[in-house]
C-alpha cells in the first residue's frame, strides 16, 4: 500500500514471467512472522514498508482494513495522500518475489499479462469468497492463498469495508458492546454487490475506507484495479444471493469455536487493551449468536470447507491447484496472435488512421531517425522534430468552434478555437515518455499519467507493470502516446486500462511515431472508435515483434540503453 | 506536397492566388492552425500567449519552409537490417531574418536545424516618404552559392520584403534560391513581391485583406 511513489526505475534488460519458478518460500520466518501481523493496525504496516525493496508497485492490492467490531484501543488510520494510483504495494513477499537482482541485472517478474483477448474483450477475473466465523482464520487462508498462488495482480477486498454508516444511536450502543456488527444488517450488501460486480467486469473501483472510531467511511477512498484474482473475506460473504453469484468459488472455514474464542480473548485483551468482561459479554449476547444464526448456515454455500483455518496446508494447496488450471484456461496469447493475424492483407486502411502527410521534412527525419548509423545526439534532436509535427498534427483533430475576435486593427476576425480544453496524456513507458516534452510544449499545463508496459522477455507478451492517471480522466479527451506500435499488443493494453478507468473509446487517441501495418488493423479491429494517428506506416514485422524497415528499439536508442553488442 | 501547388484552405476565397503565382503556398491549413490565428489576431489575447502561440505558429511555419529546400532520394539500413528509401537534405542552407520581426522566427529555425548560418537585414521606412531603404546587411560569405530562407513574420504592404531582396540579389542570391518565411500577408504585398520576384517562393499561413500589424510589438512587447 505504500511507497509506490518513491520507487526508481532501474535498468531493466531481461524479464521473466513465472515466478511460479521461484523460491515460494523465501523467507520462512519472515513470512510467519507477517501472519501473526494479520491484524494489523495500520500503522506498523508503513513502518514496514521500510523493508521493501525498491520494485516497481507491488500487484497485489490488498487493502488497508482495520479489524472490526472490537472498537478499544483502535488507532484511526493515518492520512494519507489521496492516490489514484491503481497498483498498490503492501505484500513483502511479493514484492521480494517479484524482483530478482543478480550482479549485472535486475529482473522484474511482476507485470500483468494480457486479460483481454484480440477484440480487446476481456476476461473475468477468478473471484474467491472467503467465509467463516470471527477470528477462524480467513485472513490467513486469503495470504496463504496469496503466497501460494504466486500470481501477481491477486485483490483482497474485504467485508470489513462494508460496514454501514452508524447513526448517533448505534454508536452510542457500539461503545456500550451493544451494537450487533456481526449482523447482516451491519454491512451495507448493495454498495458491496456493486464494488464487486465492477472489479469482476475488470473496472477501476473505489473501496470505502471505514472508520472503526467514528463508525463512519473516510472521505478518501481506496483504489482497486486490475485484478487476476480477487479474494473477497468476511464473515457473511456467502449471505446475499447476488453477491453469492458472483463468486467462482466459495470457500468456508471451519474452525473450532474454543479456538475461534481463546483467539478472539488474545487478540481483544492484549492486543487492543480491553477487559474479559467486555469481550466476553460481546462475544456470548451478539458474535456466537450471530454465528449460529447466520454464518453456520451459510457452509451449505460453500464448494470447500477449510478445517483448521490457515493451518491446513493441504486444503490450501489443493485450492491453490484448482485457481491455477482455471487461470491457465483463461490466459491469452495476445502477441503472437496478434502478429499472426494477417487478415488485414488486401483489407482498407481503418477509417479511424490519421496518418500525417509525408511532407519531404517528415521523410527526411525518418531518413535521420532510422538510419542505424546516426548518433544518438542526432537521434535525439531529429525524434523530437518528427514528435512535435505528430503532436501538432494530434490537436489538429480534436473539436473547434466557430469563433468571430476582434482584431486591434478594428476589423472583426472569423476563427475558430479549441472546443474543449479537457485534453490530458498518457505516456506509455518507456519509449512514449519522449513525447511527453513536446506535448507539454504545445499544451499549456497539460496533465500526463504514466502507463509502464514491458514486454515479458520470455514470452513475449506485454505487461502491464505500473500505472498513475489524472483522477477525473473519465471526463478528458486522452492522447496516448508510445513511440512506435508493432504488434498493438502494448498499445491495446494501454487502451484497455482506460476502458476501464471509464474512457470513452471516442476519446482515446492513440499517437506514435511508427507503426505496423497489422497493428493499425488490431487496435482498429479491436477498438473501432480510438482515433490512430502515426508518421508512417511500415509493412510489416519481424519475429522480435519488431517493425520493418522500422527503427530499431526506440527507448533503447533515445534513452541509450541498447545491449552492448549493438552500440 | 512538395510541388508548389498551391493549397487553399482558409476560408476566404483565394483562389486568384494561382493567377499570381505558381511559387506562393499556404501552409497546409487545419483547425488547429486556424485557432493559432485566431489567437494571435484576438486584441484580448495576453502577451505571454501572444508569444507562446506565435512561437508554435511559426515552428509550423520553418517546418513548412522547410519542405521547399532541394533534396536527394537516398537508402538507409535501419537497426533490424532492412532497408529505407528516405530522402537527404543538400547542405548549403541558411536564413536570413529581417529587423526586428523577423528575428521572432531565429529561434523557430534553430530550433529544427542546430547550426544553421543566420544573416541579418535591417530595413528602415523614411518617416517622410515612407520609402523602405536598408540601412544594415550582414550575411554568411558564401550567400551567393547558398538557399536563403527569408524570415519575414507579417507583409501588408511588401515594401520591407522587395527591399531585401534586392539586397540579397545585390549579393548574388539567385532569385529562385529564395524562400520567403511569413507568417500573415495581404493579397496586395502578395501581388507586389510576386510582380517583381517571379522566380522567388513564398510561404504563408494566411492571405488576409488585413495584416495583424500589432506582431513585432506585442512579440517584443513594446506596445
Amino acid at each position: 500500500m505504500n511507497c509506490c511513489n518513491s520507487y526508481p526505475f532501474r535498468p531493466v534488460s531481461l524479464y521473466t514471467k513465472t515466478p511460479t519458478c521461484m523460491p515460494l518460500h523465501i523467507d520462512v520466518g519472515e513470512t510467519q512472522a507477517d501472519l501473526s501481523d494479520v491484524f494489523p493496525d495500520g500503522e506498523c504496516e508503513e513502518e514496514k514498508s521500510g523493508d521493501f525493496y525498491n520494485t516497481p508497485a507491488s500487484p497485489i492490492t490488498v487493502p488497508y482494513c482495520p479489524r472490526p467490531p472490537s472498537t478499544g484501543s483502535q488507532k484511526s488510520p493515518r492520512a494519507r495522500r489521496q492516490r489514484t494510483t491503481s497498483i498498490n504495494q503492501s505484500s513483502k513477499k511479493t514484492s521480494a518475489e517479484s524482483m530478482i537482482r543478480t550482479p549485472h541485472r535486475t529482473i522484474y517478474t511482476a507485470g500483468r499479462p494480457p486479460w483481454y483477448n484480440t477484440a480487446g474483450q476481456q476476461v473475468e477475473p477468478f473471484v474467491i469468497g472467503i467465509c467463516g466465523g470471527s477470528a477462524s482464520g480467513k485472513t490467513t487462508v486469503a495470504a496463504k492463498i496469496i503466497e501460494y498462488l504466486g500470481v501477481p495482480w491477486v485483490t483482497l477486498l474485504s467485508m470489513d469495508s462494508f460496514y454501514k454508516v452508524l447513526n448517533e444511536k448505534q454508536h452510542e450502543q457500539s461503545a456500550r458492546n451493544e451494537y450487533n456488527f456481526d449482523h447482516p444488517d451491519a454491512f451495507d450488501f448493495e454498495l458491496l454487490r456493486e464494488t464487486l460486480e465492477r472489479l469482476k467486469e475488470g473496472r477501476k473501483v473505489e473501496v470505502p475506507i471505514y472508520n472503526f472510531l467514528t463508525h463512519s467511511r473516510e472521505t478518501r477512498t481506496k483504489t482497486m484495479y486490475g485484478a487476476n484474482v480477487i479474494i473477497f473475506e468476511g464473515i457473511l460473504t456467502f449471505y446475499n444471493q447476488e453477491v453469492l453469484n458472483l463468486l467462482d468459488m466459495k470457500i468456508f472455514v471451519d474452525t473450532d469455536p474454543d479456538v475461534r474464542l481463546a483467539r478472539r480473548l488474545r487478540r481483544d485483551i492484549s492486543q487492543r487493551g480491553r477487559d474479559l468482561e467486555g469481550v466476553l459479554k460481546q462475544y456470548t449476547s451478539m458474535v456466537q449468536p450471530s454465528f449460529n444464526h447466520y454464518i453456520a448456515p451459510l457452509m451449505a454455500h460453500a464448494d470447500i470447507i477449510v478445517p483448521r483455518g490457515g493451518e491446513n496446508e493441504v486444503a490450501i494447496q489443493l485450492i491453490v491447484q484448482h485457481v491455477h488450471r482455471q487461470l491457465q484456461l483463461r490466459g491469452f496469447k495476445l502477441r503472437e496472435e496478434l502478429a499472426q493475424t494477417q487478415n488485414y492483407v488486401g483489407e482498407p486502411r481503418p477509417n479511424t488512421v490519421r496518418l500525417l502527410p509525408t511532407s519531404p521534412q517528415v521523410r527526411g527525419l525518418h531518413t535521420f531517425i532510422r538510419n542505424k548509423d546516426t548518433p544518438r545526439d542526432e537521434f535525439i534532436f531529429y525524434s523530437k522534430r518528427l514528435i512535435r509535427l505528430v503532436i501538432e498534427y494530434t490537436l489538429s483533430l480534436m473539436n473547434f468552434t466557430e469563433r468571430t475576435v476582434e482584431t486591434p486593427q478594428g476589423v472583426s476576425y472569423k476563427g475558430k478555437r479549441m472546443g474543449t480544453n479537457k485534453i490530458c496524456g498518457v505516456s506509455i513507458l518507456r519509449a512514449g515518455e519522449t513525447m511527453e516534452q513536446a506535448f507539454s510544449d504545445v499544451c499549456k499545463d497539460i496533465r500526463i499519467g504514466k502507463i509502464l508496459i514491458q514486454t515479458n522477455f520470455n514470452t513475449g507478451e506485454p505487461e502491464l507493470f505500473y500505472l498513475r492517471l489524472p483522477k477525473d480522466i473519465k471526463d478528458y479527451k486522452v492522447i496516448l502516446m508510445d513511440a512506435t506500435v508493432a504488434t498493438g499488443a502494448a498499445a491495446m493494453m494501454a487502451i484497455r486500462v482506460l476502458l476501464d478507468h471509464d474512457v470513452a473509446e471516442s476519446n482515446i487517441l492513440i499517437v506514435s511515431l511508427l507503426m505496423a501495418e497489422s497493428g493499425v488493423h488490431s487496435i482498429a479491429y479491436a477498438f473501432p472508435e480510438v482515433q490512430i494517428v502515426t508518421t508512417a506506416i511500415d509493412p510489416e514485422i519481424n519475429d522480435k515483434f519488431y517493425v520493418l524497415p522500422g527503427i530499431g528499439n526506440f527507448g533503447d536508442r533515445y534513452f541509450g540503453t541498447e545491449p552492448s553488442d549493438e552500440c | 506536397m512538395g510541388s508548389s501547388d498551391i493549397q487553399i484552405v482558409t476560408n476566404v476565397d483565394y483562389s486568384n492566388l494561382e493567377s499570381i503565382s505558381k511559387n506562393i503556398k499556404l501552409l497546409p491549413g487545419n483547425d488547429q492552425i486556424k485557432e493559432l490565428q485566431t489567437i494571435l489576431r484576438d486584441k484580448n489575447t495576453t502577451r505571454n500567449d501572444f508569444k507562446f502561440y506565435a512561437d508554435r505558429l511559426i515552428r509550423l511555419v520553418i517546418e513548412e519552409s522547410l519542405n521547399q529546400l532541394p533534396f536527394t532520394d537516398c537508402k538507409v539500413v535501419t537497426p533490424t537490417g532492412a532497408t529505407y528509401h528516405g530522402l537527404k537534405y543538400r547542405s548549403g542552407n541558411c536564413g536570413v531574418s529581417i529587423v526586428r520581426s523577423g528575428e521572432a522566427m531565429e529561434q523557430g529555425l534553430r530550433d529544427c536545424c542546430r547550426s544553421i548560418r543566420i544573416g541579418k537585414i535591417l530595413v528602415e521606412s523614411d518617416v517622410d516618404t515612407h520609402e523602405a531603404r536598408v540601412v544594415y546587411a550582414r550575411f554568411p560569405e558564401d550567400i551567393a552559392k547558398r538557399q536563403v530562407l527569408l524570415m519575414y513574420p507579417i507583409m501588408s504592404t511588401g515594401n520591407t520584403v522587395t527591399q531585401a531582396v534586392k539586397v540579397l540579389k545585390e549579393h548574388g542570391v539567385k532569385e529562385d534560391c529564395i524562400i520567403l518565411s511569413n507568417l500573415f500577408c495581404t493579397p496586395a504585398a502578395v501581388q507586389i513581391v510576386t510582380d517583381s520576384f517571379p522566380k522567388m517562393k513564398i510561404l504563408t499561413s494566411e492571405v488576409h485583406p488585413v495584416a495583424p500589424n500589432h506582431f513585432g510589438q506585442k512579440y517584443f512587447g513594446t506596445d
